[in-house]
């Protein structure tokens, strides 16, 4: 008896009933009134709307639910990482993003199966991700961080390129919101076998996978092939989330939130988690699913469920953080890697050179009437040059800034793919111009103030919420990109409204210095400046806190009140930054990694370094973005991700 | 001759023959709107410049817009270099836009045309009122009245033509993909024109201001009618048709019966007068079809 409970626990069983039967009596309110009306004969629509959307869309959720947190048990089991999820690890944005480029330029690859482009995107993301974690040995926090980053980016890329190429085309936003839909069985039943298929696979190497509970060492000397091991679990899990996002859409967090109820409630055996987690997440999808539509017959509006689930989902993240132990990890400072980088003053003077370059091209070469690259006409000199001005001054103040604050980050963090964007500010920001777009519809002016105040608002947030942790660096990094993620999801719900204030948003995120004028221009320039000031002051701290908070106490540098005022000082510089060029800052992250390998190592040439190159990457950007695809313009935080992010996978895949 | 070719003709001899006359005395006008831009073509004047011109064809199609218009770039980040370079006299924006306003009136002189806001209500009208705005703006009031009572004469005869006909209530939506729909209802410019011509509109409920509402394709069920017919408007995607007939439920709806669901070409949903001819236009001659 005592074994059967032991197999069969109680707990989980429980709560996966209660929720199951909670989804169900909610189903039921939907249903109910179809079946209390009498039937007529022949046309009979009420019935038929029944059977075919109203029930395959419960059971889709049912089965997107159990599939997804199926994914996210597999995935918190073989990585030992109970923030594991299709969410967190990036899988179902590449899905998305694989899925949004093929429709968008590759048509004809749909016609091989939505499922294989998905699962193409969900994998190269999956590689990417792991290989990195495989790194730092699937260190959890390393594994989500980064996942979470290339959801983000791989959001608003989709985002960007549905907006750049579409102009009334919003059902790809719907897509990546994920929405349950349905006016047949095909995408239930396809789920169905589908799921039913991988997870008898992932069953037969159960026994295996619980031993890794033993430990890996343990694991491998009882037989256990830990890489193959690894391949299986990983690959299904991921293939699940590809048939679900490939059907659906993007869902948001259901793979992190019913794998983390089954453990609460007393799954501790992998077996118990496996086969509780999907019944969970069944049962949670459905609530949702089926509170969303009552709700939406309500308000008369369009909700799509994936986001919905985001938004409840993220917070989880920030909830589950106390869970898990931190090590500080030394940041290890190379000494100039390569043999061309030269000696730190002539770098910096090269540095220079080359942003004094930039800002002569951006601010001097333009296009014509007809398209012709040139000077300004003599006639327009005044009307042209002044116009240009705000916006090169804007990214180069911007860039310099966002640069300044990665090597701030990087260096408390020890953390080297730390970034303001990972920080949660930028999120702030876009949230408060969301507030600001569709509740006060304020001018610019409005807009800037409300992403200011967003900004600071998320700062405190972050800075409150991990006090109490001590300012542990990467609780900081993983509490700001859960709040990222969570803004991505309301905008992303917002969006797919199809409400035309969203393109502002879109605009907004991609990250544009069109609206920037000479009074904002000068308002970040003098930022820039201060700012900058304040951290080139901060040198000592800077250069000894990467060392660990131990040889910084020695030598008498307040850690907590340093880590304090360093953060503040980092969120503003993102906060400002943000505010021309947008939440996709990946400038931030490339800005001190190109400034350390050209041999900056010290705090104060490294952000000097920084500064400079960062600066002359956006300013280049923001050129690139308005001359290229004249006259229509691309945004530079678009411009300068598109650099970013095979900068990020060439750092993801580089030996240590 | 067709009703499309007569107006075609038309607005080529008005550009054909008022073209040079305006080379010294019109002025420079750009507009910041597709509605807009043919309305200023309806007025007899060929504007300088049009935002997202590159898309005209795709959703606006007629009138035919003269191959010396320049495009202005993306109609929400319009290109200011560009703009300063044509030195323009005028520049015709909406509410759309307001966060521009400061830049564009250190360009030139802006005249800002409310059509679709909040609160404003009916599209048609609010279009009817800004076209004479705009008429007062420019100087072309003659033209404007001109161009109103043709309006006025023509959506009574497309009235006329379905009121013979006793036409059946009709959804009007486009295709987002298999799933998922926007469909036209109160207070909308599509939604006016029915009411205009005398056809009523399948979708009782209302809608934002600009007139449509998101929907699951499932929620075509909420149509009541059932010999109710659908107006789908290109683009469709192209996976759209396929799935959705193999949808039982699809089948199930009023529209799947042969006949009761049409695909027209676009017509501007978010437009002024002259998309509220074209659409009443198209839609007329689908239900009174002309040998």
């Amino acid at each position: 008896m005592n074994r059967i409970f032991g197999r069969f626990a109680l707990g989980p069983a429980i709560v996966a009933l209660a929720f199951l039967g909670a989804g169900a009596l909610l189903s039921w309110f939907l249903i109910a009134h179809t079946l209390e009306a009498k039937s007529h004969a022949g046309y009979d629509v009420p019935r038929m709307v029944l059977f075919y959307s109203t029930l395959p869309r419960l059971a889709t959720a049912l089965l997107a639910g159990a599939a997804l947190s199926l994914a996210g048990a597999l995935l918190q089991q073989v990585l030992r990482n109970p923030l594991a999820d299709p969410t967190t690890l990036g899988i179902s944005a590449g899905a998305n993003l694989a899925l949004v480029v093929t429709t968008l330029f590759f048509p004809g690859l749909l016609e091989l199966g939505r499922d294989l482009v998905a699962l193409g995107g969900s994998a190269v993301v999956a590689c990417l991700v792991m290989s990195l974690g495989a790194r730092r040995g699937f260190s959890p926090f390393s594994l989500v961080l980064s996942g979470l980053v290339i959801s983000l980016w791989c959001g608003a890329l989709s985002a960007i390129l549905t907006l750049l190429n579409e102009r009334y085309l919003v059902s790809l936003f719907i897509w990546g919101a994920g929405s349950l839909a349905q006016q047949s069985w095909v995408i239930p039943v396809s789920l169905l076998w589908k799921t039913a298929v991988i997870a008898i696979l992932c069953a037969l190497v159960m026994r295996p996978l619980s031993l890794l509970d033993l430990g890996e060492g343990t694991a491998s000397a009882l037989g256990v092939r830990l890489v193959r091991l690894r391949f299986i679990v990983v690959g299904g899990a991921v293939a699940l989330a590809a048939v679900v996002t490939s059907a659906v859409g993007v869902i948001g967090f259901i793979g992190l939130v019913a794998p983390t109820i089954a453990r609460l409630s007393g799954a501790r055996r992998p077996q118990q988690l496996l086969l509780w987690s999907p019944l969970i997440g069944a049962g949670l999808l459905l609530i949702a699913d089926a509170a969303i539509q009552l709700l939406a017959g309500e308000l008369g509006e369009f909700l799509p469920t994936g986001a919905v689930t985001a938004i409840f989902g993220s917070p989880l993240l920030l909830l589950l953080l106390p869970r898990l132990k931190v090590r500080h990890r030394v940041l290890q400072l190379k000494e100039r890697a390569h043999s061309w980088a030269p000696a730190g003053t002539n770098t910096l003077a090269v540095a220079l050179a080359v942003l004094l370059v930039a800002l002569v091209v951006a601010a001097f070469v333009g296009r014509g009437i007809d398209g012709s690259w040139g000077f300004p006409h003599a006639a327009l000199f005044g009307d042209i040059i002044p116009m240009r001005l705000p916006k090169v001054f804007a990214a180069l103040s911007s860039g310099a800034m966002l640069a300044v604050a990665g090597v701030i980050l990087q260096r408390i963090t020890g953390n080297e793919m730390a970034s303001p964007e990972v920080l949660g500010i930028s999120a702030g920001a876009t949230f408060g111009v969301t507030i600001a777009v569709f509740v006060f519809v304020p001018g610019l002016a409005g807009q800037l103030t409300f992403a200011a105040i967003g900004a600071l608002l998320v700062l405190a947030m972050i800075l409150l919420s991990s006090m109490r942790s001590g300012l542990a660096p990467e609780r900081v990094l993983l509490a700001g990109i859960s709040l990222s993620a969570m803004v991505d999801a309301i905008v992303g719900v917002l969006s797919s409204t199809g409400d035309p204030r969203a393109v502002l948003l879109m605009r907004w995120m991609s990250g544009s210095t069109y609206s920037v004028d000479a009074r904002s221009a000068t308002t970040v320039t003098i930022a820039a400046a201060i700012l900058t000031a304040a951290a080139f002051f901060a040198r000592r701290w800077l250069d000894i806190l990467p060392l660990g908070p131990s040889p910084a106490l020695a030598v008498g540098i307040p850690v907590r009140k340093s880590r304090f005022l360093l953060f503040g000082l980092a969120g503003l510089m993102s906060a400002a930054a943000t505010l021309s060029v947008g939440p996709l800052t990946f400038i931030g992250l490339m800005g001190p990694h190109l400034a350390r390998e050209a041999g900056l190592v010290r705090a104060l040439p490294q952000m000097a370094g920084a500064a400079a190159i960062g600066g002359a990457l956006m300013v280049l950007a923001d050129f690139i973005g308005r001359t290229i695809v004249w006259p229509y313009q691309i945004p530079a935080g678009l411009v300068s991700a598109l650099v970013g992010a095979p900068f990020l996978m060439m750092m993801l895949r580089r030996k240590s | 001759m067709s009703r499309r070719a007569l107006l075609r003709t038309m607005a080529a001899a008005a550009v054909a023959g008022h073209t040079p006359a305006f080379a010294q005395s019109a002025p420079r006008i750009v507009s910041l709107d597709y509605g807009l831009a043919s309305t200023l073509l309806s007025l007899g004047i060929v504007p300088l410049a049009v935002s997202d011109l590159a898309d005209w064809d795709k959703w606006v199609v007629e009138p035919v817009m003269p191959p010396s218009v320049v495009n202005l770039g993306s109609s929400w980040e319009v290109n200011f270099e560009l703009l300063v370079a044509l030195k323009p006299d005028i520049i015709l924006t909406t509410p759309y836009l307001d966060e521009l306003l400061p830049k564009l009136k250190q360009v030139a002189k802006v005249v800002r045309l409310e059509i679709y806001a909040p609160g404003i209500g009916p599209i048609l009208p609010a279009a009817i009122a800004a076209t004479r705005k705009l008429a007062v703006a420019i100087d072309r009031e003659t033209e404007a009245e001109g161009f109103l009572a043709r309006a006025d004469a023509f959506f009574a005869e497309c009235r006329a033509r379905l009121a013979a006909k006793s036409p059946p209530l009709v959804a009007l939506v486009n295709f987002m993909d298999a799933r998922h729909a926007r469909i036209y209802a109160s207070p909308g410019l599509y939604h006016n024109v029915l009411e205009r011509i005398g056809v009523r509109n399948a979708w009782t409920e209302e809608s934002n201001y600009w007139g449509f509402q998101t929907i699951a394709i499932e929620n075509l069920s909420r149509v009541a009618d059932p010999d109710a017919r659908l107006i789908a408007f290109e683009p469709v995607p192209a996976d759209v048709l396929p799935k959705i007939m193999q949808s039982p439920l699809w089948q199930s709806l009023p529209f799947a019966r042969p006949g009761h669901l049409s695909i027209l070409p676009p017509a501007l949903m978010f437009g002024m007068v002259n998309e509220a001819m074209r659409f009443g236009r198209l839609l007329t001659d689908l239900l009174d079809p002309k040998e």
